[in-house]
């Protein structure tokens, strides 16, 4: 046992992490050996930023025990952790753009010249050493990080990462922006040499399998087991990712005539990161959106509901061709187009007013009589969409910032469907919603394509795509990159998708 | 895709980079407006003149120098009214004369802008106000303890303080500018501090800042007590030029360093700026007031101008801005 600790580069055992009801890690254990190159894997909200975070020293853990070449690691600052040899290049890149990049290598600490202040030319030659030992020597030191294109931006974060990390290197998504991605594949074979232990998150598997020899998989929290990547199928893993049970509690979904009328047409839509996406959503279907983080699904729907602009392309609702410049304006072509937002609390709710009348809102005018709302008339109309979404008539006079999460993504939900518009577009409709809303939210959303509506939703929950979509449109690099019908939605196949696996479909759609 | 970085943006002086920030374009304003003041006014290049100009300037200028340094760090000062009301009243209820009572004093107005910044910082950095709710607060404060100690415009400031900071030295340098000599030459070096890079950091984005392993609250608290210090000497300059107590005296201080901050090239959003631009952004307020005078316009419309001149500074400033990005890109 102890000889086997004294082998391990880094221990974490048991490590849980919990946000007030929210548990981010329930129970997480990975081992590292010196100079091995680890996989982290998991599905968007497995916990793999909180273990990033609190291996990183910016979060301290609820539970559990991590330790370094066998003596305890309990940083207590990012800068304590690089001091112990850790160091992070984080996914979402902490550059700072009005710093040079010279100034954004040395944080927090800058040498010294002259009477104790900063050197700028010690800096420049010490920052320009370290770019040319890294392969960057063609940065100036001296330019700002602002004027950096993202891809620059995120080799210079790496690298930054690579000079603090002796012991313990962490790469967060690395090649998220990354053009060339031989590059850091070549540092951290390097790195390897120099016995640090390197911790490597990428939805890419095929990278994964080229730089690590183990990798550990995570859901909803808790390290479900480690594996030897050569021993080990893409599909074995897919499957541990998911887990085994997400299919069998599959509900059966009303089938949809293929011939009802288009409610939803698309054509070449492009704009944002998105480029020519087409596709149609009929009366009574509900589309599903599979994405991860990025791909495009915000521009598809802020571009849908004319919060962003197209650059080309056109949409068709009901069938009149909708020139939509705001959410205001898309409820008044066709039968109407409504938008669930993304963020529940700076896009959705009016925090200082009741849930009531936060509902009815988009319909103000209707309520209202003589052109003054009565509290009564509003809480009238407010009771009958909340029977629909399942939300306690008792909540409908509490301010909507009293609500649970769960209750006030229930009142935003009847808020859309109160327009009365028959297409709605969903943005993530369940996130950070417990089991039972979930439930309430897939019955209001069949049982409006029940009664004729459609419905494009976003999820960055397979087990939801599966469970509510007649149809599964893939996207992958602002493209549509895959599309799966009724039987054919299953979460192994989407997943092998979303990382641009696909049956019979090209992979490395524009990276 | 690496076309960017292998040709990084076109890289400038350091002269040519001051001439198109903000503190290039303050500094022209500056020498245009002194130019029409010379030709209205043909003693405006003598030394009375110009002393008397440094000497109604310098409050002003350290009071926006001190905001800088918070608006930087992406923040609001507003103690600055209550600070300087505060040490106004305390130099003319309290007088100490000699060139010993003067030291006592400029201390003692530091220590009491340094103890309101420290508290503004802990309530900041520390139990997560707001800048503008925290700074309000204590601006209220110490308003209040200035009506309390002087009620009514009165007291008497010591004579060494009035006659010799509003004097010139060998009669050529006003000794007012001095202490923004003195303001500029500490800046320059603390903007060589780790914290002083660290103020900009956290100015620019407070989350990558710390995991660039900044220690945000501690760059936060003494960007507020170096702010409060200049306060406390802008307040004691001020006694110098007024000679008397007044406690509503910081009271026009509120408004004008924003404009002088944002005169001089520092936008309100935080991360850039110089608190250089700042000093010249308030000389420019006066020397307007004086110009306008001397080409006959009404006080009254004193206000009326510096709200165009700041709003068209800005302006140029963006479009200038705007303009070199576009090369940048190229």
């Amino acid at each position: 046992m102890s000889t086997d600790e004294t082998r391990l580069a880094v221990r974490i055992a048991k490590i849980a992490k919990s946000y007030g009801p929210t548990v981010a890690l329930d129970s997480v254990s990975i081992d590292l050996r010196p100079g091995e190159v680890h996989a982290l894997l998991g599905e968007n909200g497995a916990g793999k930023s909180t273990l990033v975070k609190i291996l990183s020293g910016v979060v301290k853990p609820d539970s559990g025990s991590m330790s370094i070449l066998g003596s305890p690691y309990t940083p207590h600052g990012i800068v304590d952790a690089r001091t112990q040899g850790v160091a992070t290049a984080f996914q979402e890149l902490s550059l700072l753009p009005n710093l040079s990049i010279a100034e954004n290598l040395m944080l927090p600490k800058m040498p010294r010249g002259m009477l104790g202040l900063a050197s700028h030319r010690s800096a420049m030659a010490a920052a320009g050493r370290i770019l040319s030992d890294y392969g960057l020597a063609h940065f100036d030191p001296d330019t700002p990080v602002g004027v950096l294109s993202l891809s620059d931006c995120q080799r210079l974060e790496i690298v930054r990462a690579f000079t603090h990390a002796a012991k313990l290197l962490i790469l967060d998504e690395p090649t998220a922006a990354l053009a060339d991605v031989e590059w850091l594949f070549e540092l951290v074979r390097r790195q390897k040499t120099l016995q640090t232990a390197i911790l490597y998150i990428s939805h890419r598997l095929g990278e994964v399998r080229t730089l690590c020899s183990r990798a550990t998989i995570l859901r909803n929290g808790r390290s479900i087991g480690t594996v030897e990547l050569s021993g080990a199928s893409d599909e074995n893993i897919f499957e541990m990712m998911v887990g085994r049970s997400a299919r069998e509690t599959i509900n059966a979904l009303p089938k949809t005539g293929e011939a009802a009328p288009v409610a939803l047409g698309v054509k070449g839509l492009s704009g944002g990161i998105l480029s020519d996406v087409s596709f149609d959503v009929r009366q009574g279907e509900i589309v599903g959106i599979a994405a991860l983080e990025g791909q495009g699904q915000r521009d598809l729907f802020r571009t849908l509901i004319g919060l962003a602009k197209a650059r080309g392309g056109s949409v068709e609702i009901d069938g009149v061709r909708a020139q939509i410049s705001s959410p205001g304006a898309a409820l008044h072509f066709g039968n109407g187009l409504a938008y669930l937002p993304e963020d529940r609390k700076s896009e959705g709710i009016l925090a200082g007013l009741t849930t009531a009348s936060n509902m009815v809102l988009p319909i103000i005018s209707r309520v209202g009589r003589s052109g003054i709302v009565w509290p009564a008339g509003e809480r009238r109309a407010a009771r009958e969409t909340a029977a629909v979404v399942d939300l306690q008539e008792r909540y409908l006079h509490f301010k909507i910032d009293e609500l649970s999460g769960g209750n006030q993504q229930k009142a935003l939900l009847a808020r859309v469907i109160m327009t009365g518009a028959r297409t709605l577009l969903l943005f993530d409709p369940t996130r950070g919603v417990d089991v039972g809303t979930k439930q309430s939210i897939y019955e209001a959303i069949r049982k409006f394509a029940a009664d004729g509506g459609s419905v494009l939703f976003y999820s960055s929950e397979l087990p939801e795509l599966v469970h509510l979509a007649h149809r599964c449109i893939v996207l992958y690099g602002g493209r549509i990159f895959a599309e799966y019908q009724g039987d054919a939605i299953d979460e192994q196949t989407i997943v092998g998708a979303l990382i641009g696996h696909a049956r019979g479909a090209k992979t490395g759609v524009a990276a | 895709m690496s076309a960017i970085a292998a040709n990084p943006a076109p890289r400038r002086s350091p002269f040519w980079r001051a001439v198109i920030s903000g503190t290039g374009i303050v500094a022209l304003i500056y020498v245009l407006l002194y130019a029409l003041y010379a030709f209205w006014q043909p003693d405006a290049l003598s030394v009375y003149t110009f002393t008397d100009l440094v000497n109604n300037s310098t409050p002003l200028a350290l009071a926006a120098a001190g905001e800088t340094l918070v608006v930087i760090s992406r923040g609001f000062d507003l103690s600055v009214a209550g600070v300087v009301s505060l040490t106004n009243v305390l130099m003319a209820v309290y007088p100490l004369d000699g060139p010993g009572g003067a030291l006592v004093s400029l201390l003692m107005c530091c220590a009491i802008g340094a103890v309101v910044g420290m508290i503004n910082g802990i309530l900041v950095a520390r139990l997560g106000l707001q800048t503008i709710a925290a700074t309000l607060g204590t601006m209220i404060v110490c308003q209040g303890l200035a009506l309390v100690i002087l009620d009514a415009p009165g007291g008497m400031v010591a004579d060494f303080v009035t006659y010799t900071l509003t004097d010139t030295l060998f009669g050529v340098v006003p000794i007012a500018g001095l202490f923004l000599v003195a303001a500029i030459v500490l800046w320059l070096a603390f903007r060589r501090t780790n914290t002083g890079i660290g103020l900009y950091a956290i100015g620019a984005d407070e989350q990558s800042a710390r995991f660039s392993g900044v220690a945000v609250s501690g760059v936060r608290i003494t960007a507020f007590v170096g702010a409060g210090i200049l306060y406390g000497v802008a307040g004691f300059m001020l006694s110098a030029q007024t000679a008397t107590g007044n406690p509503t005296a910081g009271t026009p201080f509120l408004m004008l360093t924003f404009a002088a901050v944002a005169l001089g090239g520092t936008p309100l959003s935080g991360g850039r700026g110089s608190l250089v631009g700042s000093i010249l952004g308030a000389g420019t307020l006066m020397l307007l007031q004086k110009v306008l005078f001397s080409g006959g316009v009404s006080s009254f419309y004193t206000g009326i101008f510096q709200g165009f001149v700041l709003v068209l500074a800005i302006v140029f400033g963006n479009t200038v801005a705007r303009l070199l990005r576009k090369d940048d890109a190229r």
